[in-house]
């Protein structure tokens, strides 16, 4: 391979510019992103595959207790709610107003967390146990990788409120904030996938078993 | 060690931070400490359940992991951004291991040459492991009723051996090489991610201990596949074996998309898609094939661990669950695993083929294409391994067709190697004699596959040792062996040493003759139908199994000579030039040892890697200033060539 | 096989030689190959006891057949590669190769040719498959009830009045299907020697069929991992002929 020196380089090894890097992390949360999806996606197959299979009749038998459909909604709507909350405090720095970036984060990352709570209130209160049926099994899981997830994004909310707060982030740098907005919508997308999943409860399978 | 950081020894002002503070022995009192907090809590708090005891041990072996990335300082990172405190750039000097002369192999350390050398010694123990388990299963097999090891140990033991090798031909060219050598290749100064890269490695790290542990707990007895409900019922090795796959999974989707990353946008000026070597598309075909796949095998593992400590009913008919679930979610990502361990021992071959051969690699748009096929097609075909399973009988002939479709990508690669070899000037160099080598045992890998993949060959085959002995012919005999070709092409570069002929030489024919004596009598017990897993076998079987054993041991041995001739050519070998073997690619532009940055002036690429016997372009300029270049390599050996 | 222009008649003629040689040393290992293909897989699988069996027996002597040429092109082509292309002086050569980059006809034909391949071989499996499952179909097929626990196997005849027994016996030339489950673990029944092997799984019923042709005793094993005693998991299959069969079922307190 030929290589000749380029006209860069000696002046400046290591300092790239902030849109170099940027564009590099977005690729990078990107693809860490599509791992999640792959995960996310898995959970929500194995309630669907286990759901059309009805292994026994038993994956919901008859009078066994099912969740209340509503709550998992209602968290997937409070997170919509955080996303929102986001982009509009990211508007706020596109456009140079960087207190209205501090409130959005803010904002975001107290909504997460009031979503953070709603979800351990619904697992705690479902009223049947992870080894009651299939069905039982793969809405705990389900919720618990829901629980997993806000609690991440409430370290990485936290943070992003923090160094706004700090002054981290200038109207000429915020790509962190810029790329994380993928990671909260995200966020909100798989939390409507799972209330979606669990909103199909009985089998369609009457079959087996 | 070389390769060591000589520029600049101008006195900095300390940066680092607490990181200064912590390395490998931190992070093992971390992870002992917590490991202990998290046991005793546990202990207290849960041992009466019905899941009581695995309960404990999923908390210890997490804690276990947790403690230990705190000890290496894997979370500095992240609170210090939360708190709103930037790296310095003497922090980030520091944590690139400058001036830390050997310390810094054992730190947290993100530049991407010495996370290469750590995987790399991370892979040889884990064959080593692998490599002894094996001779431990052979030697068992040594006679039908041998009762060297006990039906449970035999078990365990084989599960261990498999997901060993498994992980460490997983990691075995994307981590050493794919970390080391690939940036350079493509004239980046680091990783796109360098603290990414330490955390991907010491993830790694950290689970070893938590595999290794299953031997104290149990085993794994359920093959390294970890097929519920077998699973449901082992010992609590089978929780090391789930926390170990979800940290490896985490580990493999931070390396996937560092690695990913890096290639999409941080290649040297000039290097369009057309002039990027292969190596680099056959690395990120891996790790991006990566990408979507071992999440669901975590995936599977999560479920497992709901069924273990929750008493879910994922897998338990009984409770409306389904071993189907278990299989498939475990092959969605097994199929296109083994193309993750595959395509970059291929792609290294072809690197290395046009360098000896002294010819343009054939057909390069044909190898690209037939890498992306591959990958395509890979995520199509799991069910290969279901056939038998009864879960959807109807599709096992659409499977059926898409599995034998990916022989002609494949086959492609190998035209790829034939058309490079075709009237060239071959130098029969040691890692050129991988290349033949893969040539001869790929081909009976790969056709043995085409057996299986035909839906009632495979109802007589599954289960048998036949699947057994095709899987070795590909994995070790395609995989394994062009991870020791590549090894011994990049050894000069990495280590600043040529890799000494002699014990080379040996290990190379005592291992493949051995190779392929143990796994041809392997065939052989299989199309008579010995099963896979079974610690004792029908009389029927014995001579074949005799020969399988013998021709292991001359691997064990032949494996040996390799080990020593590394170790010792490392320590006191011969002294490489930068440039030992001709070659084109960038890596080689660099002196030996590598400065810290690796180009101290960025190169501009302006023809593709493969111009042998082409005329001459504009000529080769040094990308290094002349003055950094300490006195005992580098430039100078280069021209005694 | 190269874009050079070729510069004189004799280079041309030694290309020449080369391909022959290449060519020769392609068909003599295509020979080797195709007599241990129509040998040796065969051969190793043993005696087969039922259609099945010999379909399969055939795919693996057909399957090897084809591969034959495909695997003996590309060790001739390697070892020509060493045996005459091979620098000897231990160095890195002092000239370079021919700069080949690419040779359309070789590539496609190539391609064409191992697609064509491919469509053999899926013809072949499909027409395959529709053989071996042929028992299902049949007009008065025996069932058999398999059902696998740690570590035995429990066959049961429903028609025949619920017989059970821990050992298979078949009717010869009676088409056989069997329903397979598990009480525990996944199991897998496999008969060796007439290729027919399933899954036995909880909770879930599968079926394989088979139609044995062979008086004689025959082995059943259990081909998936499923703890300690996987590998004593084994039984016999008995196959009868139909007299002897029904004196069986008789003397077990069936009827027939
Ligand atoms: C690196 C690893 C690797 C590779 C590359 C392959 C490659 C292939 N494998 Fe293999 N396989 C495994 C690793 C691998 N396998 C493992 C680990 C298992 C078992 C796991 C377990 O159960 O524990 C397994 C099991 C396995 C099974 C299931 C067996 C069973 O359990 O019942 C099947 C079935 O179809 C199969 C098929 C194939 C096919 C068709 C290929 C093809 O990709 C091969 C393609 C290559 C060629 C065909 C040769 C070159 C081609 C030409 C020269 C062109 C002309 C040829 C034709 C047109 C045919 N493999
Ligand atoms: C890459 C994967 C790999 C490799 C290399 C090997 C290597 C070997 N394997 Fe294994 N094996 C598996 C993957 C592998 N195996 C898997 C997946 C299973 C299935 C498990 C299951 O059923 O669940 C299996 C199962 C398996 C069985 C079947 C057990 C059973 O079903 O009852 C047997 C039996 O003989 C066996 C033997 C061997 C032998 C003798 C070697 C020898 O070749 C070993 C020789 C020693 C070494 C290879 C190590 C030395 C190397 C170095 C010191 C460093 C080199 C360094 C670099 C290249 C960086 N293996
Ligand atoms: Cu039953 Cu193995
Ligand atoms: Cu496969």
């Amino acid at each position: 391979m030929t290589a000749i020196p380029a006209a860069v380089g000696l002046a400046e090894p290591h300092h790239e510019d902030v849109d170099t890097i940027g564009r590099r992390w977005r690729t990078g949360v990107l693809l860490l992103i599509l791992a999640d999806v792959a995960f996310v996606v898995s959970l929500i197959f194995s309630y669907f595959y286990l759901r059309g299979l009805n292994t026994e009749g038993s994956w919901v038998p008859a009078g066994a207790k099912t969740a209340t459909i509503w709550v998992g909604w209602a968290i997937a709507a409070v997170l919509v709610l955080s996303a929102v909350a986001y982009r509009w405090g990211l508007a706020g720095i596109r456009a140079g107003k960087t207190r209205q970036l501090v409130i959005g984060m803010a904002l975001a990352s107290v909504v997460m967390l009031v979503a953070a709570v709603f979800q351990v209130v619904q697992l705690a209160s479902f009223g049947f146990k992870p080894d009651a049926n299939a069905y039982a099994s793969s809405v705990y899981t389900i919720a618990g990788a829901n629980l997993f997830h806000l609690l991440l994004t409430l370290f990485l909310g936290a943070g992003l409120w923090n160094r706004s707060r700090l002054g981290r982030y200038t109207a000429t740098s915020f790509w962190q904030v810029e790329i994380l907005a993928s990671w909260f919508a995200w966020v909100a997308v798989a939390a409507l996938g799972g209330a979606l999943a669990t909103s199909f409860i009985a089998s369609p399978n009457h079959l087996s078993g | 060690m070389t390769a060591v950081a000589l520029n600049e020894p101008v006195a900095h002002q300390a940066g680092g931070g607490l990181m200064r503070r912590l390395n490998i022995v931190t992070a093992l009192i971390g992870g002992v400490t917590f490991g202990t907090v998290g046991w005793l809590i546990a202990h207290l708090l849960l041992q009466d359940g019905d899941h009581g005891s695995d309960q404990v041990v999923v908390i210890m072996l997490c804690s276990w992991a947790v403690g230990f990335m705190v000890g290496i300082g894997a979370f500095n990172g992240p609170i210090n951004w939360l708190l709103g405190r930037d790296q310095t750039h003497e922090d980030e000097l520091f944590l690139a291991g400058k001036d830390q002369g050997i310390g810094r192999y054992f730190r947290f350390t993100t530049d991407h040459k010495v996370v290469g050398i750590q995987y790399l010694i991370v892979t040889m123990v884990l064959f080593a492991v692998g490599g002894t388990l094996a001779m431990l299963i052979r030697t068992n097999l040594i006679s039908p009723h041998s009762n060297f090891l006990s039906a449970q140990t035999y078990n365990a033991l084989v599960g261990l051996h498999g997901l060993i090798m498994i992980i460490a031909t997983i990691i075995m060219i994307t981590g050493p090489f794919g970390n080391f050598i690939m940036p350079i290749m493509i004239g980046a100064r680091d990783m796109a991610f360098p603290r990414l890269n330490a955390l991907s490695l010491w993830l790694i790290v950290a689970a070893i201990p938590v595999l290794l542990s299953a031997a104290f707990l149990g085993g794994i007895p359920t093959g390294w596949v970890g097929y519920a409900p077998l699973a449901n019922q082992a010992p609590p090795g089978m929780d090391s074996y789930s926390v170990t796959i979800i940290i490896f999974a985490i580990s493999s989707a931070i390396a996937g998309a560092n690695i990913t990353t890096t290639v999409l946008t941080m290649r040297a000026r000039g290097m369009s898609w057309n002039r990027t070597p292969i190596f680099v598309y056959g690395t990120i075909a891996s790790v991006g094939l990566a990408i979507p796949a071992f999440p669901m095998f975590m995936a599977s593992q999560v479920l497992l661990q709901v069924d273990r400590t929750q008493g879910g009913n994922f897998f338990v008919a009984s409770g409306g669950g389904s071993p189907w679930l278990y299989s498939n979610l475990f092959w969605l990502m097994g199929h296109p695993e083994v193309y993750v361990i595959l395509i970059p021992a291929l792609a290294a071959l072809m690197e290395i083929t046009p360098v000896f051969a002294r010819k343009p690699l054939f057909s390069f748009n044909a190898a690209v294409i037939s890498i992306a096929g591959i990958v395509g097609l890979s995520v199509m075909v799991w069910a290969h391994h279901m056939y038998a399973a009864g879960w959807a009988p109807d599709l096992n002939g659409p499977f059926m067709l898409t599995t034998e479709m990916i022989s002609v990508p494949t086959g492609l690669l190998f035209l790829v190697i034939l058309g490079t070899l075709w009237r060239g000037r071959v130098w029969t160099t040691l890692p050129m004699m991988a290349t033949y080598a893969m040539l001869w045992n790929f081909i009976i890998g790969g056709v043995t596959g085409i057996y299986l993949s035909d839906v009632p060959a495979d109802y007589a085959l599954h289960g048998s040792m036949f699947v057994t002995a095709h899987f070795h012919y590909t994995l070790m005999g395609a995989g394994l062996t062009g991870a020791i070709g590549a090894l011994s092409y990049w050894f000069p570069k990495m280590t600043g040493r040529m890799l000494a002929r002699g014990p080379a030489l040996i290990s190379f024919w005592l291992v493949q003759i051995g190779f392929n004596v143990t796994f041809m009598g392997m065939f052989a017990v299989g199309l008579a139908g010995q099963p896979r897993r079974v610690v004792t076998y029908a009389h029927l079987f014995a001579t074949g199994n005799f020969v399988s054993t013998i021709g292991a041991y001359t691997i064990g041995i032949g494996m040996l000579f390799l080990l020593y001739g590394v170790i010792s050519s490392w320590r006191g070998g011969e002294i490489a030039p930068a440039n030992p073997w001709g070659a084109k690619t960038l890596e080689w532009t660099v002196p030996n040892p590598i400065p810290l940055e690796n180009f101290l002036v960025m190169p501009v690429v302006t023809a593709d890697a493969y111009g042998y016997g082409e005329p001459e372009l504009p000529p080769v300029e040094p990308a290094v200033d002349p003055d950094r270049v300490p006195a005992h390599a580098g430039l100078a050996a280069e021209e005694s060539l | 096989m190269s874009t050079e222009p070729v510069s004189t008649r004799a280079a041309a003629d030694a290309r020449r030689l080369e391909i022959r040689n290449i060519v020769g040393i392609w068909l003599g290992m295509t020979v080797l190959l195709v007599i241990f293909s129509l040998w040796v897989p065969a051969r190793l699988m043993g005696p087969p006891a039922s259609p099945t069996m010999r379909a399969v027996e055939q795919t693996m002597t057909i399957f090897s057949v084809l591969a034959s040429p495909v695997a003996a092109l590309v060790w001739a082509i390697a070892l020509y590669s060493l045996l005459r292309w091979r620098s000897r002086s231990g160095i890195q050569p002092a000239e370079d190769g021919p700069p080949l980059r690419t040779h359309g006809p070789s590539t496609i034909s190539w391609t064409v040719t191992s697609v064509i391949l491919c469509v053999v071989l899926l013809i072949w499996g499909l027409a395959e498959m529709t053989t071996v499952s042929s028992a299902a179909t049949a007009a008065n097929p025996l069932v058999v009830n398999v059902t696998g626990q740690q570590w035995l196997w429990t066959f049961s005849y429903p028609d025949q009045g619920d017989v059970e027994s821990d050992q298979l016996y078949l009717p010869v030339n009676r088409p056989v299907v069997f329903h397979v489950i598990s009480k525990d673990v996944i199991h897998s029944f496999w008969v060796v020697q007439m290729g027919i092997k399933i899954d036995a799984n909880p909770g879930q019923v599968t079926k394989t069929e088979v139609t044995p042709d062979k008086i004689g005793v025959f082995d059943v094993r259990c081909a998936e991992l499923c703890g300690l005693r996987h590998a004593d998991m084994e039984t016999s299959a008995h196959v009868l002929s139909a007299s002897d069969f029904a004196a069986w079922i008789t003397v077990n307190g069936g009827h027939t």
